[in-house]
């Protein structure tokens, strides 16, 4: 395999005019425009069906839905989420003393197969924060954090399901953060190397 | 109910407001697209139907996670491309055997259109015996013609990247193509 004339690269890249190649670059500029359209065909095929079919029969997704029916979603749903962040290792050094706080003091309960997780962040000017992941199917509105005395620290509680779970935050609506100190993370499957926080629920019966 | 022809942002803010139906829209816009690169991508009809529809059910249930609704169909293959890569490590190998490349033919039974299915062969065959990398980069910019910072976006690929992939896999087609009229 020989390099091609650069002549070539641009005009194929639309930065040089066909029409100026020499004839044998002109040659091999058509044959790799026939080939080019020889594999522009569409098949002959439709998942149309199959994908609608797969959704009705399975409706839940990321819709963000009104306040009342995110309210209902939440309760029903068995929510459970374990969280690491902090986003200096004071705060992380505050919060796990936090964190072992029992959960009897007028936290969320969970139930054996579930455990408590604790949502801190740092975000300073911030109108909202809320967390979406797995455990909530991504759902906006589902978790909300809190930042009551205006110092920028967003916190909120929530049981979550024992296991592990991927989550970012929402700030203002629009802008999605995975949790930067967050312990694990993993690449969030939709490419540009953006990746979610990771967190791993341990059972409340088998926290000390 | 929201108009066929309506934009993305617009159809995308309908699915997300419970109208689970309008999806469709997006489904008919994009999936002939989709379809087409899946296979080139995995060289196989039914790999790529597969991989496509994935990638639709998954979107649908990701679809607050779209960060900019506007570039949806950058974000639609860039789940795809995703999935069709999770498909070929899978197969322990990124080439696709030419036994998989079926040509898309176009169903008449004639001379011309036999001589197309060959030609259409041949092209495939040159293309499967790309690395992934490349053939991807490929499909993108001549099959989808897509431009380069579109790319980018949909492989989280650098743009000087991009260029060397498609420069490199335009002379390894051209090479195969010429090897194959001596």
């Amino acid at each position: 395999m020989s390099p091609i004339d650069p002549r070539l690269q641009e005009a194929l890249d639309g930065e040089r005019d066909p029409g100026e190649l020499a004839a044998d670059l002109g040659e091999a500029y058509a044959r790799l425009i026939a080939a080019t359209q020889l594999l522009s065909a569409t098949p002959r095929l439709s998942v149309a069906a199959r994908v609608m079919a797969e959704i009705r029969q399975n409706p839940a997704q990321a819709q963000t839905g009104g306040p009342l029916r995110r309210s209902i979603r939440w309760l029903g749903r068995p929510i459970t989420v374990r969280l690491r962040p902090a986003w200096t290792l004071a705060l992380a050094a505050g919060l796990a003393a936090v964190l072992l706080l029992p959960f009897e003091r007028g936290g969320p309960t969970p139930g054996v197969t579930q455990g408590v997780a604790k949502f801190v962040g740092h975000f300073p000017g911030a109108r909202s924060v809320e967390v979406v992941g797995s455990f909530n199917d991504w759902s906006r509105g589902a978790l909300a954090l809190n930042d009551d005395d205006h110092d920028g620290i967003w916190h909120a509680d929530a049981v979550l399901p024992a296991g592990q779970h991927e989550y970012m935050f929402v700030v203002d609506g629009e802008r999605w953060v995975p949790d930067p100190l967050a312990g694990r993370f993993v690449d969030d499957g939709f490419g540009e190397g953006q990746q979610n926080s990771l967190l791993i629920v341990r059972p409340a019966a088998a926290q000390p | 109910m929201v108009n066929n022809g309506a934009p993305d942002v617009e159809v995308v803010a309908r699915v997300l407001g419970g109208d689970g139906e309008a999806f469709g829209i997006l489904i008919r816009r994009y999936e002939p697209g989709l379809l087409r690169f899946a296979t080139r991508m995995l060289g196989n009809p039914d790999a790529a139907a597969d991989a496509v529809a994935e990638s639709l059910v998954r979107a649908y249930r990701h679809l607050a996670q779209c960060r900019d609704p506007e570039r949806l169909r950058s974000w639609l293959y860039r789940i795809t491309g995703n999935r069709c890569r999770s498909h070929l490590a899978r197969r322990h190998t990124n080439d696709i055997s030419l036994s998989e490349a079926p040509p898309l033919a176009d169903g008449s039974d004639t001379w011309a259109a036999l001589e197309r299915s060959e030609q259409v062969a041949l092209v495939e065959r040159a293309l499967a015996a790309l690395p992934a990398e490349k053939r991807e980069a490929f499909v993108l910019k001549h099959v989808e013609g897509m431009s380069y910072e579109e790319m980018a976006t949909v492989t989280g690929a650098r743009i000087p990247t991009l260029k060397m992939r498609v420069h490199r896999a335009r002379e390894a087609l051209l090479a195969a193509l010429e090897e194959v009229v001596r």
